[in-house]
């Protein structure tokens, strides 16, 4: 029992780091990848750019940024004197996470709010900024958890951690963007593409998970606590795994036809 | 410190639970538009459902910015708490997360998303779907709030609580009147936001006349649902209270707290039932002008009420987390400084709150707008050429 909960917690944290580092490295990269549309003589104004590139992603965000809920309310049933620990350990990291998140949805949610350009180019400089700030506080986060949880988080080896996820996500998110905008003859090397950028996102998560699974294991939630959480959870699991499925084939490159191609993005 | 740590857990709390419960009350009054336009086929439907999704949709934003303080705020400021009983208590917030949250955030992705794209049905489906998870999350979330109220199925293993009984867990007196209870209030909230709503559009005589009659008898409609389910399961209560947490109702802000409330809560389900629902026949409400500012001006009084309740039920609670067994002031975080935690609650309060004035604001405008300027599911004329591929 122990070691499925451990299982599951894992496949949910990589899971993260694999479909909603793409939204993120979508977010980081936003001037750059709307600036590669305007290039490509695309036609419409700088606006029209970022709003296709966020457009790109706005379907997926929802279902993947709700692997991280699903990982930290898991992390809590099932590792429950961890949680405390490590959550106040890492108390100005969490804080720094959590802020910049919000404000990353808070950018997708707000910006086509409004028809203003002022109001859209400054929730798309929150958005790009907060999704650079979650790239770099996991860095610091991972590089923290990894030494056991320094009385300094904010240190350069947390930087250049952060860096090297900031790359994973950036490399990512531009593989899905070619993905998702491709044109049906690309589509076979796109999907290979973006399933590989899907490992090097997860990668940086990946490792670190694998040297602590000893202590993890060490500090599993009580067999009446997981039976529970069990009971529960693992026979919805199969819906779960339905449901996402269900939003990767409604959302793939090849179905925007029709009215759908003609409804304006809700980001 | 520890009022700090406090008042911001009230804060980031108080500010979920006012999106929350629009949330829960919104979310199946929509689905039962939608419900409508794929039985009857009449249009009047799928623009109040697009209109009112709309409003549904701005104001989800910020239950899930809040709540994602929520979840992480346990772990930060309170691990005396998932030391102690985590065990226990973090059993169904897990459950709540993977099973409930889950399934809402990905359904919801799918509606909001997938106008025009999915099939009908299945998009129906859908919101149905976000509906029932929406509440599987409050049934899960309040199992475990009970718990901190009154820890029923545990009991003390050396230093923290083990679960013994399950079923306890889920037929916790404090929770089986208590979720009925947020259920109503919740309903009786959608219901009063779609009236207010539909009184300014009444009132300001805009074009859309025939829109809101129909949305100003859906609100009044549920408003009397929840007034009455509310305050039934909120007298129901009481006799629980003397037994698990007696003499929670008599120290001074749960006593006037619970005043308020049951002004409110009472007041307005006698005014809906007497006044505001015989006024429905013939559309007669919807003439009335006289009445409609007032009918405005009082949409507000379900977020006091449900703030009032949360003031009744969590200060009643002091000095303790978890009830009889361990005080708030033992399960603060080891080794929180006062600048850390002076630093989150501006960073958390201070954030929030700026977006939460920014939501409602863009509720307002949103509202203000009118059926004519909805975002949600809207499909442009068709481009005369497709635009080609990006090319990176």
């Amino acid at each position: 029992m122990e070691i499925i909960w451990l299982a599951v917690f894992a496949v949910l944290l990589i899971g993260y780091f694999a479909l909603e580092g793409f939204d993120i490295g979508v977010g980081m990269m936003l001037p750059l990848l709307s600036r590669a549309s305007e290039r490509a003589g695309e036609p419409g104004t700088r606006q029209r750019h970022r709003d296709r590139v966020v457009a790109a992603m706005a379907p997926f965000v929802l279902a993947n940024e709700v692997w991280l809920v699903a990982a930290a309310g898991t992390f809590f049933g099932v590792f429950p004197s961890l949680d405390g620990t490590v959550l106040s350990g890492l108390y100005p990291l969490v804080v720094t996470l959590l802020v910049s998140w919000i404000l990353r949805d808070a950018g997708l949610w707000f910006r086509r709010r409004l028809d203003d350009r002022g109001w859209q180019a400054f929730w798309d400089v929150v958005l790009c900024a907060a999704s650079w700030g979650i790239a770099l506080t996991w860095g610091a986060v991972l590089a923290s958890i990894v030494r056991g949880l320094p009385a300094q988080p904010f240190d350069v080896l947390g930087l250049l951690y952060g860096a090297v996820v900031a790359a994973a996500f950036a490399f990512h998110g531009h593989a899905f963007v070619a993905w998702r905008l491709s044109a049906q003859s690309e589509a076979g090397s796109n999907r290979r593409r973006l399933l590989l950028s899907a490992v090097v996102a997860a990668l940086p998560v990946a490792v670190p998970l694998v040297a602590l699974v000893p202590s993890l294991l060490d500090h599993t939630a009580p067999s009446a606590t997981l039976g529970v959480i069990s009971l529960i959870a693992l026979p919805v699991a199969p819906i779960l795994v339905g449901a996402q499925v269900w939003v990767w084939r409604t959302f793939g490159p090849s179905r925007s036809t029709g009215a759908a191609a003609r409804t304006p993005s809700f980001f | 410190m520890l009022d700090l740590a406090r008042l911001q857990f009230a804060v980031t709390g108080s500010l979920h639970f006012l999106f929350v419960v629009l949330t829960l009350g919104l979310a199946p009054l929509v689905a039962i538009m939608q419900t409508r336009h794929a039985i009857t086929g009449k249009p009047v439907f799928e623009r109040m459902t697009r209109f009112w999704g709309q409003i549904y949709v701005i104001n989800y934003a910020l239950g899930v910015f809040t709540g994602l303080v929520m979840e992480f705020q346990f772990g930060l400021s309170w691990s005396g708490l998932t030391h102690y009983a985590g065990a226990v208590f973090g059993a169904p917030l897990a459950i709540e997360s993977l099973v409930a949250f889950f399934l809402e955030s990905t359904f919801l992705g799918l509606w909001i998303f997938g106008w025009n794209r999915l099939p009908k049905k299945l998009h129906l489906a859908c919101i149905w779907l976000v509906t029932l998870t929406a509440y599987a999350s409050a049934f899960w979330i309040l199992v475990a709030n009970s718990f901190l109220q009154h820890p029923a199925g545990s009991v003390q293993q050396g230093d923290h609580l083990v679960l013994t009984s399950f079923g306890a867990l889920l037929t916790n007196p404090s929770l089986i009147m208590a979720f009925p209870h947020i259920i109503g209030a919740s309903l009786f909230t959608g219901g009063f936001v779609i009236m207010g709503c539909s009184a300014y559009h009444l009132f300001r005589r805009t074009t859309e006349q025939e829109f809101f009659r129909r949305s100003l008898r859906t609100g009044v409609v549920w408003a009397l649902v929840g007034t009455t389910v509310a305050s039934g399961f909120g007298y129901a209560q009481y006799g629980i209270l003397d037994e698990i947490q007696p003499g929670k109702l008599n120290s001074g802000v749960p006593q006037i707290a619970l005043g308020i409330m049951i002004l409110i809560g009472q007041g307005i389900h006698f005014t809906v039932m007497l006044c505001l629902l015989p006024l429905l026949w013939r559309d007669r409400l919807a003439r009335l002008r006289w009445v409609q500012p007032i009918l405005m001006i009082i949409t507000p009084l379900p977020f006091v009420a449900a703030i009032m309740g949360w003031l009744v039920r969590e200060i009643g609670r002091q000095p303790w987390l978890v009830y009889g067994r361990l005080r708030v002031a033992d399960a603060m975080s080891p080794g929180l400084t006062k600048g850390m935690v002076t630093f989150s609650l501006i960073a958390f309060v201070g954030v929030l709150c700026l977006l939460a004035v920014t939501d409602y604001l863009l509720i307002a405008r949103a509202v203000r707008r009118g059926p004519a300027h909805v975002a949600l599911g809207a499909a442009e004329p068709a481009e005369p050429t497709p635009s080609p591929a990006l090319v990176l």
